[in-house]
């Protein structure tokens, strides 16, 4: 038997060889990385250019060339942070008399208290959602049921409802019922809208975890409202907090229903505020708009870190498991 | 312990086998299903039922009294409105684009993705944020940039040549709102493609593509024979979500546009609400709403039927 023999030009051949396959798949995953990453950027760039414009001095956001730099916005925070002033004071002393309108103080335009408006009316909304759809999604995994699929359809086809098409009945029964220009209606309005996603998500959750379980809790005794309450639920968790994720972002970026049920300004929420800042005085507020919608964007961005698995399996009620 | 005696004659058993027929107990089906099912009744049967049974009518604002009209909506609305006609194209028109546009975007963002370059976590994270972008935000932003004298994109446009002063994205004589229009629907709902076959892509078994390599498959036929074939169901999935939130499009118009330049941009819901709320004829404003929404459920159910889909 004749052994291999590598000589160490062999050798030296095979190291160079190798090198270049690195280099090369190297080269590859650069070019990758530098295509890919500047789409993301131009999918991005618009949330950038929109915050930027929310920091700028007035008389730079209408300049020409657009610029991308953040003029002076330190001299904007210094006097804020060292100068004590508000925040939307500091920004209007930039807007100066050009507009005339808008900041803090002047009524109709504050976004604080509509800030809270949102918040009451996607955290409320949300707990309902959450609990009904749990009890419903809990049914729609346990029970075999005749017309089972034509249930599932029925929940499915609300979240296809078109809005436009639901907003008007219900404007007219909420006058009838005195629950128009309320915030309880604007509530039940966002619960109907949120229903169907949580539900479905939910029941997708449920599927995930083995009727032995429910069965094992009810022969030690458990009804079956026990066991779900004690058991089954709390295997839920991650979909519980995912669903109520969702459904608070989808009800606080939520605008028409916000717009048509409600007239009193005091009780709008931030998407309808942001739209008054638009050509209500003659002039479209850039400068205010921008401010109002980075603050409604960022705390939807923060939320949706932590729901960024769930994300798909949500938007697609549980269909596609991401 | 072998001697055990077995009592003899009736005995209780220790195990309550008793059926647990009490409604609080939760064996009863409909005890979980109530509260979701009278929510939702308010939210579809009703405004259904209602916007069929105020088709037949109209509103009329000076005597605010409802006006029995018998059938003249509907024989309006499909032999003597070319404006719903209108409305029926730019809809239309819109979803089939912008569902085109975003599935192959989003197909192609899908796989560089997937064919994991450096940071593709941290990408991954940040394709997402314009998805959570309120619509109404989304549409200012898109006019921020589009606008005809500083936005960003019209002035480099301008300076490339590709668009010229007098015909801008927005304003003018609309020739190009619905791009305008499209760019944002694009720009916030591609990501929704990506994530959706990214997480096909994952889920995808190992040893088929694994096989189709080692048989010598090269790079575009492991696309179009393995992989395709095999995202087809999410894919379904996405496409029927796109779909039936495109037909409904209206916020980006209302906020953008409002349905101008001289109706190009507006789509079946934006003129549902124009009858609706701006011209207070709630009547054909219903009519309308019945006809969206009856299009809306078939186009969902006959979808649902082909493809299978399953919850």
């Amino acid at each position: 038997m004749t052994s291999i023999v590598i000589t160490e030009a062999q050798r030296e051949a095979n190291r160079r060889y190798l090198v270049q396959q690195h280099r090369r798949h190297f080269i590859n995953k650069l070019i990758l990385t530098v295509i890919t990453g500047l789409i993301v950027l131009v999918f991005v760039f618009p949330i950038f250019y929109w915050a930027r414009l929310s920091i700028t001095p007035y008389k730079y956001v209408f300049t020409i060339p657009p610029r991308f730099d953040f003029p002076e916005t330190t001299r904007v925070w210094w006097s804020v942070v060292i100068g004590g002033r508000s925040y939307s004071d500091a920004m209007m002393e930039e807007v100066g008399n050009l507009t005339g309108v808008g900041g803090a103080g002047t009524g109709g335009y504050d976004i604080r208290p509509r800030i809270f408006n949102s918040v009451r009316v996607a955290g409320i909304s949300t707990l309902i959602v959450i609990i009904v759809a749990t009890f419903t999604a809990y049914a729609l995994s346990r029970f075999e049921m005749r017309f089972k699929q034509n249930i599932v359809f029925f929940i499915l086809s609300t979240r296809f409802m078109p809005g436009v098409a639901v907003v008007l009945p219900l404007y007219l029964m909420y006058r009838e019922i005195g629950l128009y220009d309320t915030l309880g209606g604007l509530i039940l309005a966002h619960v109907v809208i949120n229903l169907p996603i949580a539900t479905l998500l939910l029941k997708s959750f449920f599927d995930d975890i083995p009727r032995d379980l429910d069965d094992a809790a009810m022969v030690d005794g458990c009804t079956r409202f026990g066991a779900f309450w004690r058991i089954i639920v709390r295997y839920v968790a991650p979909g519980l907090a995912a669903a109520a994720v969702l459904c608070f972002i989808f009800s606080w970026n939520e605008f028409l229903f916000s717009l048509y049920l409600t007239r009193t300004p005091e009780l709008q929420t931030v998407p309808v505020t942001i739209r008054t800042y638009d050509a209500s005085a003659g002039t479209t507020e850039w400068g205010m708009m921008s401010a109002a919608g980075t603050a409604a964007i960022v705390p939807v961005f923060i939320f949706v870190l932590f729901v960024q698995r769930y994300l798909i399996r949500g938007l697609t009620l549980g269909a596609v498991r991401g | 312990m072998a001697d055990t005696v077995l009592p003899r004659g009736k005995v209780t058993p220790i195990v309550d086998t008793r059926p647990r027929r009490k409604f609080w107990s939760g064996e009863n089906p409909l005890f979980w299903l109530i509260p979701a099912v009278l929510f939702l009744l308010l939210y579809s049967i009703f405004p259904l039922l209602f916007n069929i049974y105020r088709s037949f009518f109209e509103f009329s604002s000076s005597r605010k009294v409802w006006v029995d009209l018998g059938v003249r909506n509907w024989v309006e609305l499909f032999t003597d409105d070319p404006r719903f006609l209108n409305a029926l194209g730019v809809t239309l028109t819109y979803v089939a684009v912008a569902l085109a546009i975003q599935l192959l975007l989003g197909m192609l963002i899908a796989l560089l993705l997937d064919a994991k370059p450096w940071g593709s976590g941290l990408m991954q994270t940040l394709i997402i944020l314009p998805m959570v972008v309120a619509p109404a935000v989304a549409g200012l932003m898109g006019r921020l940039m589009m606008h005809s004298e500083f936005g960003v994109i019209s002035v480099y446009s301008y300076q490339l040549g590709l668009l010229e002063k007098s015909e801008p994205l927005l304003g003018g004589t609309g020739r190009f709102a619905l791009i305008a229009v499209l760019l944002v629907d694009i720009w916030q709902w591609t990501p929704f493609f990506v994530l959706i076959i990214l997480a096909g892509l994952k889920g995808m078994p190992h040893e088929v593509l694994e096989a189709a390599e080692v048989d010598g498959a090269n790079w575009f036929q492991r696309l179009t024979r393995v992989k395709i074939p095999l995202l087809f169901g999410v894919i379904t999935v996405a496409i029927l979500f796109r779909l039936v939130d495109l037909f409904k499009i209206f916020d980006y118009i209302a906020i953008m546009t409002a349905g101008g330049p001289a109706g190009r941009t507006e789509s079946v819901s934006y003129y549902s609400f124009v009858n609706t709320f701006s011209q207070v004829k709630w009547g054909y404003g219903a009519t309308i709403g019945v006809v969206i929404m009856v299009m809306g459920w078939v186009a969902a159910w006959i979808y649902q039927k082909v493809f299978r889909l399953k919850w």
